[in-house]
């Protein structure tokens, strides 16, 4: 009986998802802690609360929001690559999101059936999301959840706080990633903007910190 | 209720190596003026007429800095945002800035003041030559505790797209939430209700980000400086609001190599 020759089965998006945002995907997420370390050495979070209360802002009235959206509009066609470069408040978020884009479209295109142009993170990963033909309901939860999921790791080490501490609050925050991202879907990029100024003004500040363990 | 509309747009170009008003125009409740300054750079004056804005106003601001001139513009007072109907439209501010080849433009107005349930969009777009020079300021206070004013809602953004050599280089958007008291949260505004965002676009201008630091050390102030892209972008927080203009005057002062006009001090 001759063999059949073996049929490519199609990958679950879901599971493509999963490792192109999960930590071990190499974009050096750790390295950058966007603006925390210096919101904690000037004791502005000192405790799980504290760091709970600034990834919400983050993701109701800051960055993390405005990512989701320039993620969405990405992956209707929209080119939104000047935009989201532009909107870096400072040299070091500048290099955050340009670095971690540029990586993760390097690893994209040496390991996807197609190819992607660098650009800002929320960006390259809208690009690749879109050429995999994946669902923005599906793609924009598990992008700001994941985002989240690297400064809380952040805050675990600067603080510090225990792995559990960080889980409680990654917990308390996935039912907003859901809302947030939610919103996204459909936000235009109109409703792009932030109220997080100390976050801003941290990043800035952080290029002046006296001893340093992140990138921004 | 009628609604106030306002435009005003001034041009300048270069004659006889001057700096002189080429064209300018005024309507409805916007007023432009040239003060006598001797100083080396021309001062326009912006004016609204109509005392503040409200829902559905709508004001057009224009400033053209030809080649080589050197312009500061800055506003009469400070801005007040007054109570908006529910059922109105924000208010809407349109900024326009052209900075030619080796021009300089300073953007320097004066405070925006939101008072409780003002609405208000305010957009600056500018266009800038690769060699120009940009200055773009904008303080605002939700409510000066100091006149016992408390703001609990308002909605206000603030957009600014500035382009150089017709490439969008630098964006920052201010969307305040609806309800003032989320900008406790940490890193938002920490209870604080005045604050800025200044940039400085210009060929010198990451050379400069060491010697501004120092300026942010200022009482009731927090403040970050930051240089990339040939740019130099500042936020500062302030306690008070006029724990922030203290701050303000020294730092642009410092800035543009020249005191501000004098409105600023009346």
């Amino acid at each position: 009986m001759a063999m059949a020759a073996p049929i490519p089965m199609p990958t679950d998006p879901a599971l493509t998802l999963h490792s192109w945002l999960s930590p071990a995907f190499p974009t050096g997420a750790f390295s950058w802690s966007h603006g925390l370390e210096t919101l904690i050495a000037e004791g502005t979070i000192t405790n799980a609360d504290g760091l709970e209360q600034w990834l919400a802002g983050l993701l109701r009235y800051g960055s993390a929001r405005s990512d989701a959206i320039l993620l969405a509009r990405t992956m209707e066609g929209e080119d939104v690559a000047d935009l989201a470069a532009a909107l870096a408040p400072s040299r070091e978020r500048y290099t955050e999101t340009m670095e971690q884009g540029a990586a993760f479209a390097r690893t994209i295109n040496a390991t996807q059936p197609f190819t992607i142009s660098e650009a800002a993170y929320p960006v390259a990963v809208g690009r690749a999301a879109m050429a995999a033909g994946m669902a923005p309901a599906m793609v924009l939860p598990l992008y700001l959840q994941a985002v989240i999921a690297n400064l809380i790791h952040a805050g675990i080490r600067l603080i510090p706080l225990g792995q559990t501490d960080g889980q409680r609050i990654l917990t308390a925050l996935q039912p907003l990633c859901s809302d947030i991202a939610a919103e996204a879907e459909t936000a235009p990029l109109d409703e792009i903007g932030t109220a997080m100024v100390l976050t801003d003004i941290a990043s800035a500040r952080h290029e002046a910190l006296y001893s340093r363990i992140f990138r921004s | 209720m009628q609604r106030a509309r306002g435009a005003a747009a001034a041009r300048f170009a270069l004659k006889s190596g001057r700096t002189r008003i080429a064209d300018l125009s005024q309507s409805g409740s916007a007023k432009a003026m040239l003060p006598s300054v001797y100083g080396t750079m021309p001062h326009l004056v912006f004016v609204n007429t109509a005392g503040g804005i409200t829902g559905g106003d709508r004001f057009d601001w224009t400033v053209e800095a030809g080649d080589g001139t050197a312009i500061t513009a800055t506003t009469q007072t400070a801005e007040r945002l007054y109570r908006a109907r529910q059922a109105d439209l924000p208010g809407e501010v349109h900024t326009t800035l052209r900075v030619g080849t080796g021009a300089r433009l300073d953007w320097v107005p004066q405070e925006t003041i939101l008072f409780e349930h003002s609405a208000l969009s305010r957009r600056m777009t500018a266009h800038m030559a690769e060699d120009a020079t940009l200055t773009v300021l904008e303080p605002i206070v939700i409510g000066r505790r100091a006149m016992g004013e408390h703001v609990a809602r308002a909605a206000f953004r603030d957009t600014w797209h500035i382009h150089r050599g017709g490439r969008l280089v630098y964006a920052d958007a201010l969307r305040l939430p609806p309800e003032m008291r989320a900008l406790d949260l940490p890193g938002a505004l920490d209870g604080s209700r005045a604050f800025a965002s200044l940039v400085h676009i210009a060929p010198d201008a990451e050379t400069r980000v060491e010697g501004m630091r120092g300026l942010l050390d200022a009482p009731g102030v927090i403040g970050g400086v930051s240089g990339w892209n040939g740019m130099m972008a500042f936020r500062l927080v302030g306690e008070t609001a006029q724990a922030l203009r203290a701050a303000l005057i020294p730092l642009l002062t410092h800035l543009r190599g020249e005191a501000l006009p004098r409105v600023w001090h009346m």
